[in-house]
């Protein structure tokens, strides 16, 4: 590029091409147009304007995980001492210990691993099954269907807390299992009961992902859809011609296709779920079973009254929330690229 | 619905006798339509329709356990409504301030997503590590760590830099990144007036919310800006833009459908959110005894409102967003 001699001008000749070098301005002057001008100017100002501000923004974002996991390894003595704020002068491990000692923190880890496992898996397909229908076919009431599925994400869940709890603690379909048990007339009576009682179980959130209702599963449905609403239909066309059913299309084409897609909302699934504290502590009520909110509580032994006992509460809390964010980082660090890559082939945009 | 099973082998021939019966090649696609619908269908009338129903009647009713299984609802009509309103003496402010708050907080989180995603989409060093951590909030700062930062005293001890001051004598108590006085003095000769000024200072204190709350904004804002044409931009820096003209003639009008998307997920993020003060407290009534029905009541009363609030604000948006015309 910086060829100092002017004398060749042809540098290469075969048979079909031909490299050519042109007389050029001279270096000098070529770095005096490119940086002394005032568009290179505002861009320096506009690149190191961008640079402090997206630096400062990172810190706001980090800096709350950075006081937490530094305040968790403080011992009861850095809170007493005004000097210490974030590197403690008595670093200890106790606070973990206690609480993974007294909180049960292997077994909540394990079971939230499987609940969240299960309806992530079960969320990311029943999402892209439905989203398909939506995307790829017209078919009567499929506008009002979607407006329904708008309104599953519209309605926050809060507000349906109670009547789902009801729901799910005396479980019954469409009145069929009243009706069978003798809820409705003594003469029959086929069951021996009126209604189940789910509560307790993975059943709730079971039914919920299977029927595409669980948490933000709206979104889900509505990310897939758009998805899938940019796939050429010849891709389909094809496959009909060379003799697929639509089932065949779906998994044969169709869902190798939207694999990074799916991870994405897998991701999103898995996630939520897992630090998700509303479905766990309305359906979960009274049981044995440990999941992760069962986590953020004080260890006993490490409840102590002292001038700065709130700071150590605080910070024994911060230290169960990042022992239960631990694992979700390693997941994050893996799959944050898909993350921003699905939402854009997502094409939420049109 | 009834004759979905049929269409499975009606799709393989179908390609054949398109051209004869085009409609019927839809009509037996669309059946397939419902199938892969159907669990959203299923689970809608089993569970969540019922699920609403339920809701609905219980604010209007009183519930009694049966021992043995089983519970009796006791219809009071709007009984609940009226407590509600008027007996408890909390729900109405905390319903007010909470609406004001939500209606300040959706164009600053809107604003801030949409400046954060232009800056994010521009080539530059590093984009990917900035990426990463600002959607660390989208996967990380959901649910239960939410809550826990709500009763946070370890983040307000950290920026506080009075803590060690005090020892030292001096009388600065404030907690805050920057001080009221100080942005006061800034605007000492503007009359913007005191609510305005609160306003900024107070975005500028909770900087650490917005920037919790606006990552999957950030991420629909960066898609879009991403779905740009860049040719648009080309013929326009020919014909002599400036960055600044681009971005209020070209990107804004592109990516206005979504800002109006941007802005309904907003109210409706920030209603469900765990940290809005009226879900709070409904969950504070939900666990007082007997307080399930009015917690009912209050949740669907705060619904409706912000459903009208979505109404209002996507009605005027979308007089004036501007939709180019694509062809699928």
């Amino acid at each position: 590029m910086n060829s100092q001699n002017t004398a060749p001008k042809v540098m290469k000749e075969t048979k079909n091409s031909i490299r050519v070098e042109f007389d050029r301005t001279s270096k000098k002057e070529r770095m005096r147009i490119k940086y002394l001008s005032g568009s290179f100017v505002v861009s320096v100002v506009w690149a190191i304007f961008r640079y402090v501000l997206l630096i400062g923004l990172a810190y706001v974002v980090l800096m709350p995980f950075f006081s937490k996991i530094t305040g968790s390894f403080m011992s009861p003595d850095d809170f007493i001492d005004v000097t210490v704020k974030y590197i403690p002068k008595y670093p200890t491990l106790d606070t973990y210990k206690a609480i993974i000692e007294e909180s049960g923190y292997w077994e909540a880890c394990l079971n939230t691993l499987a609940l969240s496992l299960f309806c992530g898996v079960v969320q990311t397909f029943i999402c892209s099954l439905i989203g398909y229908g939506f995307a790829k076919f017209k078919f009567r009431g499929s506008g009002l269907l979607f407006l329904l599925v708008v309104l599953t994400m519209v309605i926050p869940h809060q507000t349906l807390q109670l009547s789902m709890f009801m729901k799910f603690r005396y479980f019954d379909i469409l009145g069929i299992f009243n009706f069978l048990g003798g809820g409705v007339s003594e003469s029959i009576e086929l069951l021996s009961f009126t209604s189940i009682n789910l509560n307790n179980s993975y059943w709730p959130l079971a039914l919920l992902s299977l029927t595409g209702l669980a948490y933000r599963n709206g979104l889900y449905i509505f990310m897939m859809r758009q998805f899938y609403r940019g796939v050429p239909d010849e891709l389909e066309e094809s496959a009909y011609l060379d003799g697929c059913g639509t089932m065949m299309t779906y998994f044969r084409i169709i869902i190798p296709l939207s694999i990074p897609m799916m991870i994405t909302i897998f991701l999103f699934a898995f996630c939520w779920q897992w630090t998700d504290d509303f479905y766990t502590t309305v359906f979960f009520t009274s049981s044995g079973m440990k999941l992760m909110p069962d986590i953020i509580m004080t260890p006993k032994s490490l409840d102590t009254e002292f001038a700065a006992g709130d700071l150590y509460i605080s910070a024994i809390r911060n230290t169960c929330g990042l022992l239960v964010i631990a694992p979700l980082i390693v997941v994050y660090l893996f799959g944050q690229r898909y993350l921003v890559q699905g939402i854009e082939r997502s094409g939420i945009v049109g | 619905m009834n004759n979905v099973q049929q269409a499975p082998q009606a799709m393989t021939a179908a390609p054949k006798k398109k051209k004869k019966k085009v409609a019927s090649l839809d009509a037996k696609k669309s059946r397939m339509g419902w199938v892969f619908v159907l669990p959203f269908i299923i689970g809608f009338v089993i569970i969540y329709a019922p699920i609403v129903y339920d809701s609905i009647l219980y604010s209007f009713t009183k519930i009694n356990i049966v021992t043995g299984g089983g519970y009796r609802l006791t219809w009071v009509g709007l009984e609940n409504y009226q407590e509600a309103l008027f007996v408890d003496s909390t729900f109405v402010t905390t319903l007010t301030s909470g609406i004001k708050q939500l209606i300040f907080d959706i164009p600053a989180i809107v604003i801030f997503s949409l400046f954060m995603a232009v800056m994010m989409n521009a080539k530059m060093v590093g984009r990917a590590a900035f990426r990463a951590i600002f959607f660390i909030p989208v996967i990380l700062s959901t649910g239960l760590i939410d809550k826990i930062d709500q009763s946070n005293q370890m983040l307000s001890y950290m920026s506080d830099t009075s803590a060690v001051d005090m020892g030292e004598g001096t009388t600065s108590t404030s907690t805050e990144i920057i001080n009221a006085m100080d942005i006061q003095r800034l605007f000492q000769n503007m009359v913007i007036g005191e609510e305005l000024l609160n306003y900024v200072v107070g975005l500028v204190n909770d900087i650490y919310d917005i920037v919790n709350r606006s990552g999957v904004q950030m991420l629909i804002f960066l898609a879009a800006l991403q779905s740009i044409s860049p040719a648009i931009y080309e013929s326009c820096s020919i014909d002599g833009a400036t960055q600044w003209e681009t971005f209020w003639k070209i990107t804004l009008p592109m990516i206005s459908p979504m800002i109006l998307v941007n802005t309904v997920y907003t109210v409706i993020d920030a209603f469900t959110s765990a940290d809005n003060q009226v879900m709070n407290y409904i969950d504070q009534v939900y666990d007082q005894p007997s307080g399930n029905v009015l917690s009912s009541a209050m949740s669907w009363m705060y619904f409706i409102i912000v459903m009208l609030i979505i109404a209002a604000v996507a009605g005027v948006l979308s007089a004036y967003t501007f939709y180019q015309r694509q062809e699928r």
